[in-house]
């Protein structure tokens, strides 16, 4: 028994190790004092400072942020609308219909999706830029909130919603003070999903920007084929990190959520406010 | 002197009549009443033409097993559902159209259906503040209501933290703190065990007591409507088999439905002969029903609380003890009589099981039930020769 045991967890280590081992690469080679990846010329923090000073690359940062954060925020609204509508359809066939068109938008390719809003936004003149990219964003990140809202709502006792009316609440009051509370850690989950897709879509946004607005990574992919610059490992690397302190993030304040407002959990959340 | 008197004496004759005109109409307006009712869904017909009125201030009681309809009527009364045909009333004013949040009255659920996102406070304090009282009079307004369903140190609590019979108190303390005209309860006790279930059928009563406003409980426990209520309406199949006091549905069940799902019977097939004369088992039996035909069928119902074992030759009938199982204070004993029926019996004493003993009952405890009597047509009888007997005294 002890040896499967052992068995098992070389296997776990080593598919951690495969998955993890070219982001390590990348990273160790970021800090590099040479200028390519092959051969380690010793630690330096050269890249960085070149990064930090490429104004290009920061704008870059802070709009590829600003479209996630602002895409993130409408599509939770959007999509919670939406799965609230979905959860009240009483007919079982409207229902499904409604649930498959939001699930096809989930698994059909970045590619296609992209394309057609190309043709979208061309046909109707819309200038691409900012605004085409955070529409897209919008559109592609709301089937996601739906997917993350609607088991929630399902799981919602259906008794506290006959509560709040029978305690005099309109369909507003319900929903403000009653459902919307309960079904938030649905909502955050669905924030954070549709926040880290926006941050890392590559296909949509290509087909959506402009000459003039660009996404980190579509310009991290621009430069790659220029040949890889080690300034982009330390895009990367700082990339990565962000990544893993917004999955510590989501989950201290999930946990919190879970444990519904006990005191201890919240002396971890101040580590993660550096966000 | 006498002149005086006689003035005093007018007006208050006059003040009275003036009163009573004024209470007359609001006693004789029921707080609710269904005229007609019904729900279907589909070819479905869930209840059929219910008729039923509720007085204010009393203690009701809808008891019937699962898929009876009971459920059904309160949903109805709260606004959860909406009549295929008929018409509710409330004051007198018809309120089928009239939507949940805007009906005079609340509801404990039977999963209680609190607010998980907020501590019992807030929950309770949830309907006031809905009607947009201020924080003070909200403030006081919960303290009140926990205090009488006795959780005030609780306020604090978040809902997970509490028991199941706190969890209870909170659903009828939010229910009541919007001061409702009506409290509707769906079977809010059957999730609680035996102890806190005969402990909150008490306070229960007492709360309607001291609020005195009208109750509204819907139960399958025939033990706890007996225990609670007013006046019961026993359903069944979507129909009001029977209503009454609880002592009237236990005495003078209308049917075999009701003697069998209230308390415990023994139910026989018999033949009226005549008035005050009843023939089942091979013999005739002297009792107290009148107004059948002569030689009808009918059903016998003997309670087993009713029923006494004696020495073979004091006995009515003859049987054999074939069981008996000790319930505390009493003996469950199973005899068979010598047609072969089986009689349950409650006795004090043990007995010695395939001994032959006498089984006696009193003329009065022997109870007629006709086939398909209606309830209007079973009051009649029963006032017609009760009135006779009455007479003759």
């Amino acid at each position: 028994m002890s040896r499967k045991f052992k068995l098992g967890n070389l296997y776990l280590g080593s598919v951690f190790v495969l998955l993890y081992l070219p982001i390590l690469f990348l990273i160790v080679y970021s800090f590099n004092a040479g200028d390519v990846m092959q051969g380690w010329a010793g630690f330096s923090l050269k890249h960085y400072s070149e990064l930090f000073s490429d104004t290009r690359i920061l704008e870059i940062v802070v709009s590829t942020f600003l479209i996630a954060l602002l895409s993130s925020l409408l599509a939770s609204i959007i999509g919670t609308a939406g799965a609230l509508y979905i959860y009240n359809l009483k007919h079982t066939v409207v229902k499904n219909i409604f649930l498959s068109l939001n699930n096809i938008l989930l698994v059909s390719p970045d590619v296609i999706i992209g394309a057609s809003f190309l043709i979208l936004f061309t046909v109707m003149g819309f200038a691409l830029g900012f605004t085409s990219v955070l529409l897209a964003h919008i559109a592609f990140s709301i089937p996601i909130v739906v997917l993350m809202v609607l088991p929630r709502l399902q799981e919602m006792n259906q008794s506290i919603v006959a509560s709040a009316k029978d305690l005099g609440a309109n369909n507003w009051q319900m929903i403000s003070r009653v459902i919307l509370p309960v079904i938030s850690p649905g909502i955050l989950a669905g924030f954070f999903m549709a926040f880290t897709y926006s941050l890392d879509d590559f296909a949509v946004t290509f087909f959506v920007t402009g000459n003039g607005f660009t996404t980190l990574s579509v310009e991290i992919y621009s430069r790659a084929r220029q040949g890889v610059s080690l300034e982009i490992n330390a895009l990367s690397t700082m990339m990565f990190v962000v990544s893993l302190l917004l999955v510590l993030f989501y989950y201290v304040i999930s946990t919190r959520a879970v444990k519904n407002k006990k005191r201890s959990t919240r002396l971890v959340l101040p580590a993660s406010e550096g966000l | 002197m006498q002149p005086v008197k006689l003035c005093a004496f007018l007006v208050t004759i006059d003040l009275l009549i003036k009163s009573e005109g004024w209470e007359l109409t609001n006693i004789s307006t029921p707080i609710i009443e269904f005229k007609n009712v019904g729900l279907s869904y589909g070819d479905d017909e869930v209840l059929k033409n219910i008729d039923l009125e509720l007085e204010a201030g009393k203690f009701y009681t809808l008891l019937g097993p699962s898929g009876s309809g009971k459920t059904t009527i309160l949903n109805l009364i709260s606004g959860q559902l909406t009549v295929t045909h008929g018409d509710i009333l409330f004051e007198g004013n018809i309120i089928n159209d009239v939507p949940v949040e805007k009906r005079h009255m609340n509801t404990v659920f039977q999963d209680y259906g609190l607010f998980p996102n907020m501590t019992v406070f807030e929950n309770v304090a949830f309907g006031p503040s809905i009607k947009g009282m201020s924080k003070k009079d909200i403030k006081t307004k919960v303290t009140e209501m926990l205090t009488l369903v006795k959780l005030n140190q609780y306020a604090d609590r978040e809902i997970t933290e509490l028991s199941g019979g706190q969890r209870q108190r909170v659903a009828i303390a939010r229910a009541l703190a919007n001061d409702p005209e009506v409290l509707l309860l769906d079977e809010p006790l059957s999730a609680l065990d035996y102890k806190l279930r005969k402990e909150m059928q008490y306070e229960l009563r007492e709360i309607q007591q001291r609020l005195g406003i009208t109750f509204v409980f819907v139960t399958h426990d025939q033990e706890e409507a007996l225990a609670m209520s007013d006046w019961i309406f026993v359903m069944n199949d979507g129909v009001i088999q029977q209503n009454g006091s609880p002592e009237d549905i236990y005495d003078e069940p209308i049917n075999h439905f009701v003697a069998d799902f209230i308390g415990e019977s023994n139910i026989l097939d018999g033949i009226m002969k005549t008035d005050y004369l009843v023939h089942f088992t091979g013999k005739d039996f002297e009792n107290v029903d009148a107004g059948m035909r002569p030689n009808e069928r009918v059903e016998i119902v003997l309670r087993p609380e009713d029923l006494d074992l004696t020495a073979i030759e004091n006995g009515k009938l003859i049987v054999t003890i074939a069981d008996q199982s000790f319930r505390g204070d009493y003996y469950e004993i199973t005899a068979i009589d010598d047609d072969g029926n089986e009689w349950q019996v409650q006795a004090t004493n043990k007995s010695k099981i395939d001994e032959r003993v006498g089984l006696t009952f009193d003329p009065e405890d022997i109870h007629i039930m006709r086939f398909n009597e209606s309830e209007n047509d079973f009051d009649a009888r029963l006032e017609s020769y009760e009135g006779e007997e009455d007479a003759e005294k």
